[in-house]
């Protein structure tokens, strides 16, 4: 990774905050109107928010601890590390790592896997990056909440088997142009 | 492991910088292999931010130790919480101060010992501190998205029937499958939005074929951030993945379905 990309990250990225809150006001928006349309549904709308949102306290106070855990061991750059690997079964192992732990928007992952890519990073160890971003520890107590444990067991370990047939044929793709 | 020592000149016998900062040279040395390689600070010249310029530097080119001879309080910190070991105090040329931490490094080495350094690194103050101002950060940029998605379940529960839905979800594995990863690979964001979205269309009776395929789809897929992927990571790397992964989240669905029921001992 060149030195751009880090300090682009070591400058933070807090800004894209504020932005977010327009989705949930203009749902908002659409209640209004709604209410003055039908008080009644809009009523039994509102409580089945509180309803979902109760039941999503309890696994969204473990996703603030095990966030806090995984912030407390890793770091942006350990997952930069991870990725230096250029090709081979290693990289593509790294590279299940490095997804499984990056946090934040993919956005912000973009200009880091660019450098890689400048610098020689092959397409597969990428694409299984890219994939196991979906596989985020934090969250399964959430995931475990709605689906319980075998599901998310079978299919967290089928993404990760199927990440690294991604990247393979990601590899044979690239080889073939 | 890469050394990096900063440094007045650009080889071994020079001497160590006094600042951090305004090094002119950082000598960053494999400690396995012993190769040298040269950076000039980019920060030596700069008006402002050149500690973090440096630092930067530093951790581009994967640096776990750096030995210097000061180095300001916000620049450790922000070395150290990326798992750079700082040591500062040091005087001489830098191929004196290398061979004293390599010596330093052995006398007190013992697994134990580098265990319990790392440990009290991991849980020093300014590290909690940093985990905790990290966890809130990504706490707060997933909450207004998750409350807006909560309130469209809200929506959907108070203004949508599942009969609806079952127009397009008719139960048949083949097409559920398949709707269900394109409406996952059109939606795109944070995985908990996901679940909670999945989580309702179970409850309205969608089949687990097609909540399993959106559910992949919606993070592994993604149409409207497409573009950015194309400008970072090239047309053909992006058209290709995206490709494959909607292609991916029909044998992964299936095969999570069957199992879990052959697990449960009963029909998918």
């Amino acid at each position: 990774m060149t030195e751009r990309s880090q300090a682009a990250r070591l400058s933070g990225s807090g800004r894209r905050i504020g932005r977010t809150w327009i989705f949930p006001a203009a749902v908002l928006g659409v209640y209004g109107m709604l209410y003055l349309m039908s008080p009644h549904k809009t009523g039994l709308a509102l409580k089945a928010c509180a309803r979902v949102g109760l039941s999503l306290a309890v696994p969204l106070a473990f996703v603030v601890v095990v966030l806090f855990l995984l912030n407390l061991v890793v770091r942006p750059s350990h997952v930069s590390r991870l990725l230096g690997e250029r090709a081979g079964a290693k990289a593509i192992a790294l590279s299940v790592v490095a997804g499984i732990l990056s946090v934040g928007p993919i956005y912000a992952w973009y200009p880091l896997l660019k450098d890689l890519k400048e610098h020689g990073a092959a397409d597969g160890p990428m694409a299984v990056f890219l994939y196991n971003r979906a596989v985020k520890p934090f969250l399964l107590p959430v995931m475990i909440g709605y689906f319980g444990w075998p599901y998310v067991v079978v299919l967290t370990s089928l993404m990760i088997l199927g990440s690294m047939v991604l990247g393979q044929g990601m590899q044979v793709l690239a080889r073939k142009h | 492991m890469n050394i990096a020592i900063s440094c007045e000149g650009a080889d071994l016998t020079s001497a160590v910088s006094r600042r951090f900062g305004v090094a002119r040279y950082f000598l960053i040395i494999d400690s396995e292999g012993g190769a040298l390689s040269v950076a000039e600070n980019p920060g030596v010249t700069a008006q402002r931010g050149a500690g973090v310029q440096a630092v930067a530097l530093l951790l581009g080119r994967d640096v776990r130790v750096l030995l210097a001879g000061s180095c300001s309080p916000g620049i450790r910190r922000q070395l150290e919480i990326n798992g750079v070991e700082v040591v500062t105090g040091r005087t001489g040329t830098a191929e004196d101060v290398l061979q004293q931490y390599k010596r330093d490094r052995m006398a007190s080495g013992s697994g134990g010992q580098t265990a319990r350094r790392r440990l009290s690194m991991v849980l020093s103050c300014d590290n909690l501190y940093e985990a905790a101002r990290r966890s809130w950060k990504q706490l707060l940029s997933m909450l207004p998205i998750m409350l807006g998605v909560v309130l469209l379940v809200g929506l959907f529960r108070g203004f949508v029937s599942g009969t609806l839905l079952k127009t397009v979800f008719s139960g048949r594995v083949g097409p559920d499958t398949f709707w269900g990863a394109c409406a996952g690979s059109i939606l795109a964001g944070n995985p908990l939005n996901s679940y909670i979205i999945g989580g309702e269309f179970l409850d309205q009776g969608l089949s687990l074929f097609a909540v399993t395929a959106f559910m992949l789809a919606w993070v592994t897929v993604g149409l409207i951030q497409l573009p950015a992927e194309i400008a970072a990571l090239g047309r053909r790397f992006a058209l290709w993945r995206n490709a494959a992964c909607f292609l991916l989240a029909f044998p992964i669905a299936i095969a999570t379905v069957l199992i879990l029921a052959v697990l449960n001992g009963g029909p998918a």
